[in-house]
């Protein structure tokens, strides 16, 4: 396990190295220069020159990409070009913001996805499982920018009630923090239980077939005691991946959803990078996600070893 | 709880279908449910101190002579002062500077300063500090675009505390309405890099910047004109979505936001919200390169002109909100010419295709429009222009830009065709020289007339104001009637919507002008 584990996070080293030289090309390759799009059609030559040479952006890409990874091997991720703020601080915020978005829509997702998902399969083809498999479809099909949109238009125009603008976090304020979560989390929620459940329910279909859970009701066990003491941890293997997977996903900031609610998270940091070029924060944006996309990818593979003790690395 | 969502989704889903593309014809309906709610939820008028603005963009830092975006310059002029201010009627008025005198030959400008400014950390602003500013502007290193307003300075004297000498190369009759622009504030002598200190003499003070969030502005209570700024704070928050800017100001969570005129149209007799337009000192505009065949020819360039009905992009884009433009937007009143006087603005296709044949293209040609994904707008007109020129043979295909690209392409000098927005500046001469003198730096068109060029000079440099406008209403008509380079097509209201309780007036003189004469009632 502490080998396997050792090999895992040594393996994270030529994988954040191929990132690293990935997005700076990709980057670097774009058209579209930071100090032009920054002053704009009212810019001169000059101006341009002079603010180019302010960023450093007149030195060989070699150099550039050199003190960059530099940089970053001393935990410095460098300034925005753009604003002067340093990028670490405000990437570990925003990912703070993120991270409470993804847990809470995470919540809101299991919480419907796991419960509908098991009753689905357990009742296959029954109204209920067709009702479940309809709204799943939906969830999977309808764009996340449109449930935002109508999730806000029907809160605020027939409800009067618009979330608080200013965006605190659980620990400062939990209340105001539900408030201002809610809606966006609602949103994602929707994608994730409708991903969440279709997958709880091939996987207890295909659980629930199997000879041990017929052993267990034979032995005059309730179905239901069946269901949580047996055939739950049996399926929960293919549940937790796709659950991995979505939250890797999430935390790397839900660009569309973070744009409409205005939360400033990780997404729209990094959007708004793209938009302007600022190379440092783009580079050290899409780094931090990858990193944390791997190693939450490594957590679940730990946790199967927790849910299925036969698993061993 | 899912299920009712959804139930939820397909009952409104035509209610959303319609806010979300800003289409005009549902939003009486929409707004019935909330009407009689709407009242409870207003701000208690006594109690209220703090003034909301919406605001599209994340500003880029404070520096006023490095940062010229939109979104940074909208707070920077709340912290520091220029030396003149434009009404909204764009007429010069002094500000820092109490009064100007400028010498016989044209060459020197004597400024006295309003006696008793302080900046905001307690030091007096003094004409060292107005020395400094403007040496900081020139100085290549500080790469501030306002540097090309002032190519005529030579020199500057801090005669005394309160008087500035400016001594100019040769007379330049714009160079007091330039220094009205925010990003020619004055800064404390000795400043190093502003983008995230900032230390003005302005009517706000930055009390807090939260980055994706807000930047929070706090009255500054030595402001040395007490009649303005009377809002203890002012807030702009950050929502990058129109969807959410339009339900948070119906819903009395913000106070004033710029809106489209498409939601201009949505929000129009909503109970709580006003909608207050202004004709703005932006034009779209059709940009040719004179130097690529077949542009090079002005009776080709004359023929688009002819072929083109931009009374329908006014109508089509606008939505009838936006009005005929010359190279000089009509909200710049003292010098724009009445279009209607421009025989190349009435259409007129058979003209177009005799000057085209002149040119020896009877059949017209294939060519390319470039404009930028990221304004609807823009694409939008070079559709319409698009329809406009095939009636003379002209197939031009529409190439959007992401807007990092748009701004390589208009720099590189080498496209066929652009749609894109230009802004009047404060004084005919920004709007003359310097996007199409020869030497003009947004000069992206290869338009080169030596008679225009001299026209525009020695227009800059008369002394005589009749003489000066005489002269600029000659280099439009060349521009528009002759050579060509641009067509001018409209110049779009702007709108904002505002909540009932607040007294603010929007006009061409700057969101900044009517936010320090804003107040709650």
């Amino acid at each position: 396990m502490g080998a396997y584990l050792l090999k895992r996070l040594v393996s994270l080293i030529p994988i954040l190295f191929g990132i690293s030289v990935l997005v700076f090309t990709i980057l670097h390759l774009v058209p579209g220069d930071p100090a032009s799009i920054m002053l704009g059609t009212n810019a001169t030559e000059e101006s341009i020159a002079a603010l180019r040479k302010s960023m450093g952006l007149d030195e060989p890409l070699v150099t550039q990409y050199l003190t960059w990874v530099g940089g970053l091997l001393q935990g410095d991720f460098g300034v925005s070009v753009h604003s002067g703020q340093e990028i670490l601080p405000q990437i570990i915020k925003r990912f703070g913001i993120t991270l409470q978005l993804t847990v809470f829509a995470v919540l809101i997702g299991w919480l419907v996805a796991i419960p509908f998902g098991i009753i689905s399969a357990i009742r296959a083809h029954s109204k209920t499982d067709i009702g479940v498999r309809v709204a799943t479809l939906l969830g999977i099909s309808v764009p996340n920018f449109a449930i935002g949109t109508l999730l806000l238009l029907v809160t605020s125009l027939y409800f009067n009630w618009f979330p608080p603008i200013d965006v605190v976090s659980f620990w400062e304020n939990p209340v105001e923090a539900f408030k201002v979560f809610v809606l966006p989390a609602t949103t994602m929620g929707i994608v994730v239980a409708a991903g969440v459940m279709r997958m709880t329910r091939s996987a207890f279909l295909e659980t629930m077939d199997k000879d041990f859970i017929r052993t267990a009701r034979a032995k005059g066990n309730s179905k239901w005691t069946v269901v949580i003491g047996h055939a739950f941890r049996n399926s929960s293997i293919p549940i937790v991946t796709i659950a991995g997977m979505q939250i890797g996903y999430l935390l790397g900031g839900s660009v569309i959803v973070e744009q409409l609610f205005s939360i400033p998270g990780l997404g729209q940091y990094v959007l708004e990078a793209i938009y302007q070029r600022d190379y440092p924060v783009v580079q050290g944006g899409v780094l931090f996600v990858a990193l944390v996309f791997v190693l939450v990818n490594l957590l679940i593979d730990l946790i199967y070893t927790w849910i299925d003790p036969r698993i061993k690395y | 709880m899912k299920k009712r969502v959804l139930a939820g989704m397909f009952l409104s889903l035509s209610l959303a279908l319609s806010a979300c593309s800003g289409g005009g014809s549902a939003p009486s309906e929409q707004a019935k449910p909330q009407d009689q709610s709407q009242q409870q939820e207003q701000p208690q008028a006594s109690a209220k101190t703090e003034l909301i603005v919406a605001a599209e963009q994340e500003p880029v830092g404070f520096d006023p002579h490095k940062v010229p975006a939109a979104s940074s310059v909208r707070i920077y002029s709340l912290l520091y002062d220029s030396l003149t201010k434009l009404d909204e009627n764009m007429n010069l008025i002094p500000h820092l500077a109490e009064k100007w005198e400028t010498s016989e030959d044209g060459k020197t400008i004597t400024v006295s300063l309003v006696k008793g400014v302080k900046f905001q950390d307690g030091k007096d602003l003094t004409a060292e500090d107005v020395k400094f500013s403007f040496e900081r502007i020139l100085n290549p290193d500080t790469g501030s675009i306002s540097k090309s307003y002032f190519s005529s300075l030579e020199s500057i004297e801090a005669k005394d505390p309160t008087t500035v000498v400016f001594h100019l190369k040769n007379p330049d009759a714009a160079f007091m309405a330039n220094t009205s622009s925010a990003s020619t504030s004055i800064v404390p002598a000795g400043s190093g890099d502003l983008t995230t200190d900032t230390a003005g003499s302005g009517p706000y003070m930055l009390e807090k910047y939260e980055s994706g969030q807000y930047v929070l502005l706090k009255k500054n209570p030595n402001y040395f004109r007490s009649d303005l700024a009377k809002v203890e704070t002012i807030k702009f928050q950050i929502m990058k979505d129109e969807a959410e800017r339009l339900a948070a100001i119906r819903a009395g969570k913000i106070d004033v936001s710029m809106v489209s005129a498409d939601s201009a149209t949505l929000l129009q007799g909503k109970p709580g919200v006003e909608v207050k337009g202004y004709q703005s000192l932006e034009y779209s505009y059709l940009g040719i390169n004179v130097n690529k065949k077949p542009f090079d020819d002005p009776k080709v360039r004359q023929a688009i002109s002819y072929a083109v009905d931009r009374n329908q992009i006014v109508q089509t884009v606008w939505k009838g909100e936006a009005a005929l433009t010359g190279p000089i937007a009509p909200a710049v009143k003292g010098w724009a010419v009445d279009t209607n006087s421009y025989d190349t603005y009435k259409l007129n296709v058979e003209k177009a295709k005799a000057l085209l044949a002149e040119a020896g293209y009877p059949n017209g040609f294939e060519t390319q429009i470039d404009t930028a994904a990221t304004y609807p707008d823009m694409v939008e007109t070079a559709q319409v222009l698009q329809q406009q020129l095939k009636a003379i043979g002209i197939n031009a295909k529409i190439n959007q830009l992401e807007w990092g690209n748009y701004i390589d392409v208009w720099k590189s000098k080498d496209g066929n065709l652009m749609v894109g927005r230009n802004t009047s500046g404060v004084d005919a001469d920004r709007s003359m020289r310097y996007f199409f003198h020869t030497e003009g730096s947004a000069n992206v068109w290869n338009y080169s007339n030596p008679a225009y060029d001299e026209l525009v000079q020695n227009a800059l440099m008369a002394v005589d104001q009749t003489e000066r406008k005489a002269m600029y209403e000659k280099a439009q008509k060349m521009l528009v009637e002759e050579d060509v380079p641009n067509l001018f097509l409209a110049s779009p209201k702007n709108f904002y919507a505002v909540r009932d309780n607040i007294e603010f007036a929007p006009s061409a003189a700057g969101e900044s002008f009517a936010l320090v004469r804003a107040s709650i009632k």
